[in-house]
């Protein structure tokens, strides 16, 4: 295009402008109004489990006198300690079942050709590209049908069922980034296929096998839809469900009901502060280097 | 006409002969892949191949060739389609790698990343269950020999290229397996490392002695290292000879232009018997070589009289250069395009004299860097007829070799 030069002054200009627009104030600015927005639920829902029902209802900004009433209410009285057990239970049994599933599958799709090999691995991720909503009336059925209706293993199913397709895909993907020269040159000095996966291919992949596996906690620990189709029970519902329980009630309990949703978060949020170097490598599938 | 034509050094040379134990045998070695449209490709075409005890084997060829196809079947990380492969007289076919005393060294290493150097090195007996006194010992002795006993404790990542190559090297000769086999070692180094690294391997498979085979795409190494080259093309081979062969007698064409730098030159051509000698009329100059020559073409089954010569540049010398008395079919003229200066020699690109415009016809003369030759100017070419090579234009056979 022979559009007209920009004048040396027009230049100088538009040099101030974006001199202005990237200086550290305007830059600030922006990053407190995101933190703003993503942080203030969490700190008003925090200052709420701290006040009593009667200070809700008062519409205050800081509770006068901060209490942990809320907590025991949530947990002790309506007994959701037991919702925590059982989250914690169902997302460690969901992680490990996705782990040692999803790891030697997503190798296989990495390294080795067989018949259809592209058309089962795209099966495999095309079973995640519809909205799960989809399935839980049919997941509905089958449950009852197998009597786990009310159990924790009807609720670990359908988390292996949602998170091993993006196991295999990431840890494929990891796996990818591994040359392949590396698993044979542990087979030509010694080791048989199983053994150069064990004591080569395995550590290399460590890095991105932790991330594979603190995710798959995380979206187990925060599933919502499939525990609630599943389980409304104490023995075995999440605290998720548990926290969403409160709505039902007659005249709803909001400090209670923040203090449940607190304790929901707490994992989470532990998890994401100590390994937040892993969770980068997982959702941005690149092992160092 | 050199000292490899002494005839003591013959009679030596014969002794060790009736001594030398197969290493390596492969027969009829035929790789075939499926595509995924359905066709079948050929990857190594009917390769058979005896390696002596010791013998230092250079598989050499352009990329495509099938050589390192060859040497993962040798190492059993590919599965021949058909053939047999023998090593140290067993028949190793269906055998993983682990199980048939080999060692390999990759082009771009592979070492473990997550293990140090001395983890890397000590892996391969770690794995046999070798006891730990013995393991230590080893690896201790290894990197003396390879100059790396500092860097034990090091991580790969924080090593060199010339580093890693030599940790490569030790994990492969650690463990003293009957056969090394190496996949273009050398291609990840810059250029000056690569030579020194290429030095060092020669001296390295001097000490060690272990029976080698090596592939590369590079000329040089293929010479400089072997006993004996293998030159590849379109998954066959093409020769097997000590480099000196290979370049002086190539057996066709195809070797005759891969093996040289700069590469030969080839020109059609018509012969025709003038006395006891032969003459070669190409587009704008002849030759008359000598009645060897002659004689050789004069036995040669088949059509004689439309052939392909071939003129190495080093064939080639400045006319006003050469001391002794030129006869007629020794010399003739061309059209200088290009002169390049390459230090101890000189290379030209030039046309026939009556072709001074048509670039499709130039070619490549190594003279000696006293030459006059300047660009647009005519010089006076004298031709080694010794060093000719003639080949037959439909099979690319050579006459001569």
């Amino acid at each position: 295009m022979a559009g007209p030069a920009f004048t040396v002054e027009q230049y100088r200009r538009r040099q101030r402008l974006w001199n202005a627009l990237e200086s550290r104030y305007v830059v600030h600015l922006v990053l407190f109004l995101a933190v703003f927005f993503i942080v203030s639920p969490l700190i008003w829902q925090l200052v709420t489990s701290f006040k009593t029902q009667q200070a809700v209802l008062d519409l205050t900004y800081l509770p006068a006198e901060p209490t942990l009433a809320a907590y025991e209410r949530a947990l002790i009285d309506r007994g959701f300690w037991r919702a925590v057990v059982n989250s914690v239970l169902i997302a460690s049994a969901s992680t490990v079942i996705v782990m040692i599933l999803g790891t030697p599958a997503g190798y296989v799709f990495s390294r080795f050709r067989f018949p259809f090999d592209n058309a089962v691995f795209v099966f495999v991720l095309f079973t995640r590209l519809f909205p799960p909503i989809g399935l839980v009336t049919p997941y509905y059925r089958i449950v009852t049908t197998f009597g786990l209706l009310n159990t924790k293993t009807g609720i670990v199913i359908a988390n292996v069922y949602l998170w091993l397709p993006l196991v295999i895909y990431i840890m494929r993907n990891f796996f990818i980034t591994i040359p392949q020269a590396l698993d044979e040159a542990a087979r030509v000095d010694g080791c048989t296929k199983v053994q150069a996966f064990r004591y080569v291919v395995f550590p290399v992949v460590l890095p991105g096998f932790a991330a594979g596996t603190i995710l798959t906690f995380l979206y187990s620990w925060r599933e919502f839809l499939f525990a609630f189709t599943v389980s409304t029970d104490l023995n075995s519902m999440t605290i998720p469900v548990a926290t969403f329980l409160f709505v039902g009630d007659a005249g709803i309990d909001w400090a209670a009901m923040a203090a449940a949703a607190i304790v929901a978060v707490i994992p989470s949020a532990l998890v994401v502060i100590f390994f937040q170097r892993y969770i980068v490598v997982g959702l941005t599938g690149g092992l160092k280097g | 006409m050199s000292d490899t034509d002494h005839p003591t050094t013959n009679a030596a040379a014969s002794t060790v002969d009736e001594e030398r134990v197969l290493s390596l045998q492969l027969d009829g070695i035929t790789k075939e892949y499926t595509e995924d449209d359905g066709s079948t490709v050929v990857a190594v075409d009917d390769v058979s191949l005896d390696v002596y005890e010791g013998e230092f084997i250079v598989l050499v060829g352009p990329s495509g060739c099938g050589k390192t196809t060859t040497l993962r079947i040798v190492a059993g990380l590919e599965q021949p389609t058909y053939g047999s492969l023998r090593i140290d007289g067993e028949d190793v076919a269906g055998r993983e790698p682990r199980e048939r005393d080999i060692a390999m060294v990759f082009q771009n290493y592979a070492l473990y990343p997550h293990k140090t150097v001395r983890g890397n090195i000590a892996f391969p007996l770690k794995i046999r269950k070798y006891p730990d006194d013995e393991i230590e010992q080893r690896v201790q002795d290894t990197a003396d020999l390879l100059g790396i006993g500092e860097l034990l404790d090091r991580h790969p990542a924080d090593l060199s290229g010339g580093q890693q190559q030599r940790v490569a090297l030790g994990r492969a000769i650690v463990r003293d397996p009957a056969v090394f086999l190496f996949d273009e070692p050398l291609s990840n180094l810059d250029a000056k490392l690569r030579i020194q690294m290429r030095t060092e391997l020669n001296k390295l498979h001097d000490r060690v002695g272990r029976t080698s085979v090596y592939v590369t795409h590079d000329q040089v190494e293929a010479m400089t290292l072997s006993d004996r080259v293998v030159v590849m093309n379109n998954g066959s081979v093409q020769q097997v000879a000590p480099p000196k062969t290979v370049y002086q007698r190539p057996a066709n064409r195809f070797v005759a232009g891969f093996i040289g730098e700069p590469p030969m030159n080839f020109f059609p051509v018509t012969t025709a018997p003038e006395g006891d000698r032969l003459r070669v009329d190409a587009d704008g100059f002849s030759l008359v070589v000598p009645p060897a020559v002659a004689d050789t073409v004069a036995a040669w089954d088949g059509d004689t009289e439309r052939l392909d010569l071939g003129l190495r540049p080093e064939a080639f010398e400045d006319a006003a250069l050469v001391e002794r008395e030129l006869a007629d079919g020794e010399t003739f003229s061309a059209h200088v395009a290009v002169v390049e200066p390459m230090g101890p020699n000189t290379d030209l690109a030039l046309r026939p004299i009556d072709r001074a415009d048509d670039e499709a016809a130039e070619f490549t003369a190594r003279v000696a860097n006293e030459t006059d030759a300047a660009p647009g100017e005519t010089i006076t070419l004298a031709v080694e007829t010794k060093e000719i090579h003639l080949f037959d234009p439909r099979t690319g056979e050579n006459l001569l070799a």
